[in-house]
């Protein structure tokens, strides 16, 4: 993406990507993955994806097999930062709060 | 046969989710296409039913409109560290609500579709009553109640209505004997009111009445008057009823109708009725005498 943006917006479907991902935070999911996590279809997933892979939050890296060998194209991984892990935890935190800032 | 078919319709899925995929990935932004595309084509292999592939498919065309949305927005600058970037998250741009701008947009189209939709049903169904005449059914209607009157004053009964039909006569013209100074005043029911404003009906058969009255040898008022009378200079006229037949004759004994104002006069008028039996005039209807029954008045004058 180059360019960083922090400016996430909130959405209930973001919270459920990070959600997600706050369950095992270091492991790397595929699009497909958070689908089948939490149900959230492609034309809104892909969007908060990227939207929180530019705000630094994610990044995302090709699956490391060979297309030929595997049968099948490479998948795109995505994992939370260090950043997005505690931005995530601030959020869910707050939540947890009550309070939202 | 019907799996070749299946097969063939499976194909044919599997050929328009790959082209909507590559066609979405070719519309995001160019830094992103190849990539997407690659990523799109991976994660649709894990989709095993057509139907999920195909939803898949139009997901990552509307993602792709999404994606351009969010790269024309001039973008807030990166944050340089992990403080900055915890001030530039804007709480207050959160939107928890549930309807995202997808969902929203997909809202007005499907408003705009059953708006489309009912005008539509709306109009045709109009169009349809107008171009078709409408069916002709017959309604039994309920009996529509009597028309309530006002009350009658009490004691009063309306037994039914009828319709006078008054006959039309002709009236004659009472004759006037001078001499005897004794005057008819014709049936009393020669006297018609609506007899004369009636236009005369051609087709129908006027009868033609002649009253009768005092006849040839009637006796002279002056032999009735009574004595007193006459000393003490009563005058006055009384009207007797007499009833008389074809030959002049009394057909019964007259009566006095309207007083003169005196007793005396009244009774020698009655006796003068009397004495003319036999002499009267009988009342006659197309030149035939008939009897008849009319008012005579009898004057009683004193000569100076």
């Amino acid at each position: 993406m180059g360019k960083k943006n922090a400016n996430v917006r909130m959405s209930l479907q973001t919270l459920r990507v990070l959600e997600a991902f706050l369950e095992n935070p270091t492991e790397q999911l595929a699009g497909a993955d958070v689908h089948q996590r939490c149900g959230i279809a492609s034309g809104t997933l892909y969007p908060i994806l990227l939207r929180l892979e530019s705000a630094g939050w994610f990044v995302s890296q090709w699956e490391s097999v060979d297309p030929s060998t595997a049968g099948r194209p490479r998948r795109r991984l995505y994992r939370l930062t260090s950043t997005g892990l505690r931005r995530a935890s601030e959020v869910f935190a707050s939540f947890n709060r009550g309070v939202l800032a | 046969m019907s799996q070749r078919k299946g097969r063939s319709m499976h194909a044919d899925l599997n050929g328009v989710t790959h082209w909507l995929i590559l066609h979405a990935a070719r519309r995001a932004p160019e830094s992103l296409s190849s990539r997407l595309q690659e990523e799109w084509l991976a994660d649709l292999e894990s989709r095993s039913s057509a139907l999920s592939r195909l939803r898949f498919a139009v997901g990552c065309c509307w993602a792709t409109l999404v994606i351009v949305s969010d790269y024309s927005r001039s973008p807030v600058p990166a944050a340089s560290s992990a403080a900055a970037a915890t001030r530039l998250i804007t709480f207050s741009d959160r939107n928890f609500g549930y309807f995202s701008v997808r969902s929203g947009t997909v809202f007005i189209v499907a408003g705009l579709h059953a708006a489309l939709f009912y005008g539509l049903i709306t109009t045709l169904s109009h169009t349809r009553g107008l171009a078709t005449p409408p069916n002709l059914e017959n309604h039994m209607l309920d009996p529509v109640p009597p028309e309530k009157l006002p009350a009658l004053p009490p004691g009063l009964e309306i037994k039914g209505w009828t319709i006078d039909v008054q006959k039309l006569v002709v009236d004659v013209p009472p004759k006037v004997d001078i001499e005897n100074d004794v005057t008819t005043q014709g049936d009393e029911k020669t006297p018609n009111p609506y007899s004369s404003p009636l236009p005369p009906e051609a087709p129908t058969h006027v009868v033609r009445q002649i009253a009768g009255g005092p006849g040839a040898g009637f006796p002279d008022t002056a032999d009735f008057y009574p004595s007193l009378s006459i000393h003490l200079g009563e005058e006055g006229m009384s009207t007797v009823r007499v009833c008389v037949d074809p030959k002049g004759k009394l057909l019964s004994d007259p009566t006095t109708v309207k007083s003169s104002g005196s007793a005396r006069l009244d009774e020698g008028a009655l006796k003068l009725a009397r004495a003319g039996s036999g002499h009267y005039r009988a009342t006659t209807e197309d030149g035939q005498p008939v009897n008849s029954c009319y008012p005579l008045g009898i004057r009683f004058r004193l000569k100076s």
